[in-house]
């Protein structure tokens, strides 16, 4: 930096009220100009006065009873006084004097009497909406400022009172076709009071949950503004809907407007017949929430039955609290065109493709440390409701291309909490413990699998089990003691599929292949003499020990590079596929066994000949 | 194990009168100290502590998880602003309180400091004229720059939490704190 720092330049300095670059480039020009450097000094020695107002002030015990003893009174009503303008006095005393005037003119018997013009003008807090609504339609002669007045006073009154739970509509008043023109800071808005119910569908393929809300917004008879906000979240504002579950034909969404300068916000104009309480379902879809399956199995001793639990695990960093959420889980691929999480952090909801905005994730990771604390509670109080916990059930359905599984009752998810639920107990299934041998796909090692299938035959069959990861356990001993054998990943099962868990390298069974022999044959030669093709022939000794104190079946793969080969086995083998050949061998306990194989493969014009 | 604030207001809501006793004493002297510094009066700040915890106490319900100081902070920030301004609007001075310190004032009350803190009486005049200009240099700031600089300044709250309690973004805040601080560069007194 060539030219010295300005005033507002080192006040940005000293208070950090500049970027991080531009405080780099301040402190290294300080570090070598000495007239800057007095002059913060200077500056600091100024502000250094603000510290005389830095005393410590304590609350006297006094004032905090005051506090404490008002919180237990009644919360006292607010009343808005209603002002009424001079000029409407005179207006008042204008049409006495003329409706004085018309009364003398007219026939004594024609007129109701000045009992209008004597009872005397309630004000805003006198006049209830209850009183109008009881009243029934105006007399029409109930008219000139007085109607007008009271009924102002009424609307006005209807806006602010959120206390009339019926739903009514004021047959006096015509709503206008045109929205009244509303700059933002005087917006009157409905507030979006507490969800009454909410359901959250979590798909697991995609980072997307479908919320729906149930809020009953208070509405006035007219138009309304509805904010809805959404800092701090992953919600996608794109995705937002509103809609009325009662009064459908009386209540109408015309529109959610997305303020200009006022960021992750929206408005929506409702134009209401009725006025007072009106359910409505807010939906939209939201990222950071999402689920997973996993499974604990434990095979019997002998191995033969299992006990199969899958849980799932929903967590929550949306940034938003969900309770006593209804939740339900979707399986099955779903094709989304954006991110949600991307949308929920534009600055705009409908801003250019590409351009993202990160500060309301740093606005986000500030708020997920703030509901740490909100985390601690919530633990404390599941803590004590632990004794009552009794597993819910989960409700199982197809749903088109995915599978839907639903969560007995309700859940609550506080942002940043996973919350782990069983979902199925299968119990004596059937099981195939199953070791095999490849070694094109696993080397030297023999691989442990328990197979069984998701059918009824295996007391399961009932629903398609997602993807997730398996932990099997074996019991021990007779005292159900645990030991664990192995975990795997499993892919999406289908009712009636087979499943082979893989349980990774079994340590006491053992295959070791020997090649005892090998020789060439039959030689075909080209017009100049070379050798053209040939005959490899290999012979294998397999030789295959159980330790383990359980009889075994084990699968032998063998490769041979080539799709022209013919075997002679001492025991019977099935051809896997064009290069490959496969052996089932069964194995008592703690015993060895040996067969031999000797296979030919054909090369070069020797394929030919095989092939004719 | 401590109480969490979001704790200690749901079980208000509830009917505990323990919990929001614990509230007010756990953030009682800020707020006051808060409120003392927007208003420059004890007496009109402890007016408005009431006023903000009774609107904290109306309010409780609508608090939703996010941090009960902020929350708070902006209650107080409303109340401090709609009294300075009520108070504009319509001064009130109390039969009982001291006028504004003028130069007599500040020598009497040089001289009670100068006997409870056995200083020098002129220095503890220099400083209670200090102050005093210091708080008039404070009081002479708009509504919301006093607010920014209270909070960042005595409250040590960083950018990010004076933006939430003022609803406005960091840009903002900073720019209503430079702006504040230029004004008060020219009005401070040299100590």
């Amino acid at each position: 930096m060539k030219h010295h720092l300005t005033e507002r330049e080192l006040i940005e300095y000293q208070f950090k009220l500049a970027s991080e670059a531009r405080m780099e480039e301040s402190a290294e020009h300080l570090k070598g100009c000495g007239g800057c450097r007095e002059l913060l000094e200077r500056l600091q020695r100024k502000f250094a006065a603000l510290d005389l107002l830095s005393d410590e002030i304590k609350v006297g015990e006094d004032l905090i009873s005051q506090v404490i003893e008002q919180t237990g009174r009644p919360v006292r009503k607010k009343i808005v006084p209603f002002k009424i303008p001079a000029w409407v006095g005179t207006a008042a005393a204008v049409l006495f004097v003329g409706l004085l005037v018309l009364v003398a003119n007219l026939d004594k018997d024609e007129i109701k009497g000045p009992e209008v013009v004597k009872q005397p003008i309630r004000t805003a807090n006198e006049t209830k909406l209850s009183e109008k609504m009881d009243s029934g339609p105006r007399p029409e002669s109930r008219t000139g400022f007085r109607g007008d007045y009271a009924e102002k006073i009424e609307i006005a009154q209807a806006r602010k009172a959120p206390q009339s739970d019926v739903i009514s509509g004021i047959a006096e008043y015509t709503v206008p076709e045109q929205p009244p023109f509303a700059p933002a800071s005087a917006i009157e808005l409905v507030t979006l009071p507490r969800r009454d119910k909410v359901q959250l569908t979590i798909y697991n393929s995609a980072d997307l949950t479908l919320v729906r809300e149930m809020r009953n917004l208070t509405l006035k008879k007219g138009w309304n503004w509805l904010q809805f906000m959404w800092a701090n979240t992953l919600i996608d504002p794109t995705s937002l809907s509103l809609e009325p579950l009662e009064q459908g034909d009386k209540i109408d969404i015309q529109q959610l407007v997305f303020p200009a300068r006022l960021r992750e916000l929206g408005r929506w104009l409702i134009r209401s017949e009725v006025s007072g309480q009106v359910p409505f379902e807010i939906t939209y879809f939201t990222s950071g929430i999402s689920w997973r399956a996993f499974y604990m199995g434990t095979l019997s001793q002998d191995e033969r039955k299992m006990l199969l639990q899958g849980y799932v695990r929903v967590g929550n960093k949306s940034g938003e609290d969900y309770e006593n959420a209804q939740t339900r889980l979707i399986v099955g691929k779903v094709h989304i065109f954006d991110q949600i999480a991307e949308l929920a952090k534009r600055r705009y909801p409908y801003d250019r493709p590409g351009i993202v905005e990160y500060d309301a994730y740093m606005g986000r990771r500030d708020t997920a440390t703030a509901y740490g604390a909100f985390g601690e509670e919530m633990l404390g109080e599941r803590l004590v409701q632990l004794g009552d916990l009794k597993p819910k059930e989960i409700k199982k359905e197809g749903l088109s291309e995915y599978f839907l599984y639903t969560i007995e009752g309700t859940e609550t998810i506080p942002n940043e909490w996973g919350k782990r639920l069983l979902s199925f107990n299968a119990e004596d299934i059937g099981v195939e413990s199953l070791y095999k041998y490849d070694e094109e796909r696993w080397g030297g090692e023999v691989i442990r699998f328990v197979k069984f299938a998701n059918d009824e035959d295996h007391n399961m069959g009932q629903t398609p089990i997602p993807d997730g990861d398996v932990k099997i356990y074996v019991q021990a001993d007779e005292q159900d003691y645990l030991s664990y054998v192995g975990g795997t990943n499993i892919k999406y099962i289908p009712v009636d599929e087979e499943v082979e868990l893989n349980l990774g390298p079994a340590r006491l069974v053992k295959v070791e292949p020997k090649l005892m022999d090998f020789k060439t044959d039959n030689y075909v030669f080209d017009n100049r003499g070379n050798i053209a093709g040939w005959d490899e022939i290999r012979t294998w000794k397999i030789e295959l020990t159980n330790t383990r104190t359980l009889p075994i079946e084990i699968e032998i793969t063998r490769d041979f590079g080539t799709s022209y080969w013919r075997l002679q086995a001492d025991i019977p083998y099935e051809k896997h596929d064009a290069t490959h050949a496969r052996f089932n061998i069964s194995l008592e306990p703690r015993s060895k066994r040996t067969f031999s194989y000797t296979v030919r493969t054909c090369h070069g014009l020797r394929e030919e000949t095989l092939r004719q | 194990m401590e109480n969490t604030d979001k704790s200690l207001i749901e079980a208000h809501i509830k009917g505990d009168p323990a919990a929001f006793g614990e509230l007010v004493r756990r953030y009682g002297d800020n707020v006051l100290g808060y409120l003392m510094r927007m208003s420059g009066n004890r007496h009109q700040a402890e007016d408005l502590f009431q006023e903000t915890f009774k609107r904290v106490h109306e309010k409780a319900h609508t608090f939703r998880g996010s941090r009960f100081k902020s929350w708070l902070y902006t209650i107080a920030t409303n109340v401090a602003i709609d009294g300075i301004r009520r108070l504009r609007r319509s001064p009130v001075v109390s039969l009982n309180q001291k006028l504004d310190c003028d130069g007599d004032n500040l020598q009497e009350l040089a001289a009670v400091a100068a006997v409870d803190n056995s200083c020098n009486p002129s220095q503890e005049v220099q400083k209670a004229e200090q102050t005093e200009q210091v708080r008039r240099a404070v009081d002479s700031l708009p509504a919301k720059q006093r607010a920014t600089l209270v909070l960042a300044y005595y409250q040590q709250l960083n950018y990010r939490e004076v933006a939430a309690v003022l609803g406005c973004s960091v840009g903002t805040v900073k720019t209503q704190m430079y702006r504040a601080l230029r004004t008060l560069a020219q009005k401070l007194p040299d100590i």
